[in-house]
């Protein structure tokens, strides 16, 4: 396999890092060396760190022009070979729908932050939002795989980073890493182990580029190797040769795309359970809110009552069998969100379990005080 | 369960409230602490309220945000008139520059001022190391960091031309701290 220990760029030890700064070196650890991006609030530190480090690393960075660029410069590096992001927010991350679209039809391996700031449109730039969510599915035309990603923490900003990569390279396939200003511009320990795993692409000499293995991730090789290489955004046969009205290599490859994604759900998905067991209200948050409920709970299961909290760490693809479960287990779920309930119209999608719905779309986060309030009242 | 403390630092945008936080915060990773920190400014540059938010921990901290400051550190009256209302406990601590802020008497609480801006002037010729100087009155006074751990925090978190004035700035912080006990 293409797994491998690597040692970590940082020294081992503790850091005093903001999440921004701690997602760029995260990129870093993982081999990240191409960065193509534009400045945007809140993400832009990522941007500064990343071109301060890697002249000390020896990566590429480069402003373009706009984030349409940005991205489509990100993804010729990485068929250059090179691991590649790029860090954007709301008003950008829109730019970029296309690209992410090309991405996945292309299957390019590529990671894009995108820490979310209240919207829509320009919105409250220094303030935070949770409302990018069904925009990192369906941002783009035409029915397609992504892997997106929600970090609560300053260490899950690095951590998950990491993860995204090796997602990114072991699927091909666009990861999203989801995060919000409250997490971004947060500060807080971080601890840097001394050996990272790390998953490179496969390679295989002479394999079809687009033809998918066993698990439907075909083998990436990059240009100048030597292989006989096209990449289209058109439909396309295992070799990348153009096939823009054949309804049999249309329907593999669209099937392949998803299926490569949602029959390997079950390793791609990560989650955390607290005191979910015996719970009657379960919680399901992720993010920042995922802290402010966690408290919350904690403080209602000190005088005795049963509640819980899932955290979604993986937005998508949608952990579906476990919201099931807990479906079944719970009287009721209660679902705190820094938009108008994206999530939790998607948990409805599995579940007949009673949903109780919180949006807060004011520019602030949702404190535990709030949480704890209305749970109260549930139960 | 051990022991948390939630900081507040407060002023106005341009006398380094935010790397305050920041220096503190990092003094509390030097001394092997949990940490999280926050801050919320305006769009301007200079001249609006400025907050900064430090949680000091024995233990992981799950909501990083301040919910009841344990110390409040006030550099200007409009910030000072704006949090004080979060005080007034038994062991909470309002530390001041007594040349930007008069106090109210609240019963119980204890409040002190110290000339942070008068010195940073005066001795270090350069108004703008008053934050620093309040940093080192706060460890000596609380506790919160250890001295040396304050030190290093403050060489890894300003630029090498400004290593010795901040250092020095924090000597006399811990001196006008000590000379109050």
């Amino acid at each position: 396999m293409a797994w491998k220990e690597v040692r970590s760029a940082l020294p081992p030890g503790n850091y005093y890092y903001s999440g921004n700064e701690a997602a760029a070196e995260g990129a870093i650890a993982a081999g990240c060396r191409y960065y193509g991006g534009y400045p945007i609030t809140p993400s832009s530190e990522i941007m500064e760190w990343i071109a301060v480090r890697f002249r000390e690393v020896g990566g590429v960075f480069i402003q373009m022009e706009d984030e349409i660029a940005s991205l489509s410069s990100v993804i010729g590096a990485s068929w250059a070979g090179a691991k590649a992001m790029t860090a954007t927010s709301g008003p950008g991350f829109s730019l970029m729908q296309e690209g992410i679209g090309y991405a996945a039809m292309t299957e390019t391996p590529i990671v894009i932050v995108d820490i979310q700031r209240a919207g829509p449109a320009t919105g409250q730039a220094t303030r935070v939002g949770g409302g990018d969510i069904m925009q990192a599915k369906w941002g783009s035309q035409g029915d397609y795989p992504v892997i997106a990603i929600s970090p609560w923490s300053v260490q899950e900003m690095y951590d998950q980073t990491i993860n995204a990569f090796n997602l990114a390279e072991r699927y091909r396939v666009p990861v999203i890493l989801l995060a919000e200003q409250a997490v971004g511009h947060l500060r807080e320990r971080m601890d840097v182990r001394e050996k990272i795993a790390i998953f490179n692409r496969r390679k295989e000499k002479g394999a079809a580029p687009f033809g998918g293995g066993d698990d439907g991730v075909p083998p990436m090789p990059a240009f100048g190797e030597g292989e006989k290489l096209l990449v289209t955004g058109s439909s396309h046969d295992d070799y990348g040769l153009r096939k823009v009205a054949d309804p049999l290599v249309q329907a593999r490859l669209t099937a392949r795309l998803h299926n490569k994604i949602v029959n390997n759900r079950e390793e791609i998905i990560e989650y955390e359970d607290y005191y979910a067991e015996d719970a009657d209200v379960i919680v399901i948050a992720y993010g920042f809110t995922a802290r402010s409920s966690l408290f919350a709970v904690e403080r209602l299961r000190r005088e005795g009552k049963k509640v819980g909290m899932i955290k979604l760490k993986t937005i998508w693809p949608f952990a579906d069998t476990l919201t099931r479960d807990v479906g079944s287990r719970a009287k009721k779920i209660f679902v705190p969100e820094m938009n108008r309930g994206q999530i939790a119209g998607e948990i409805m999608k599995y579940t007949c379990c009673d949903i109780i719905p919180y949006n807060q779309t004011d520019g602030e986060i949702i404190h535990p005080t709030t949480i704890m309030g209305e749970l109260r009242r549930l139960l | 369960m051990g022991e948390i403390k939630q900081i507040r630092l407060c002023g106005l945008g341009g006398q380094g409230i935010v790397l305050g936080g920041t220096i503190l915060g990092h003094a509390g990773i030097n001394d092997g602490k949990w940490v999280a920190g926050s801050s919320s400014y305006g769009a301007e540059a200079r001249g609006s309220a400025c907050r900064s938010e430090v949680i000091i921990s024995d233990e992981p901290i799950i909501f990083p945000h301040v919910t009841r400051p344990d110390i409040l550190i006030a550099m200007s009256q409009e910030a000072y008139d704006k949090y004080i209302k979060d005080m007034g406990r038994d062991e909470e601590t309002v530390i001041y520059d007594e040349q930007m802020v008069c106090t109210k008497e609240i019963s119980g609480l204890r409040q002190l001022g110290f000339p942070a801006g008068n010195v940073a002037t005066k001795e270090l010729e350069n108004k703008l190391v008053a934050n620093v100087v309040i940093l080192g009155i706060v460890a000596e006074v609380t506790r919160i960091v250890s001295q040396d751990a304050l030190l290093s925090a403050i060489e890894k978190n300003v630029p090498e031309r400004f290593k010795a004035l901040n250092l020095r700035a924090a000597e006399l912080g811990l001196a006008l701290g000590r000379a109050k006990k």
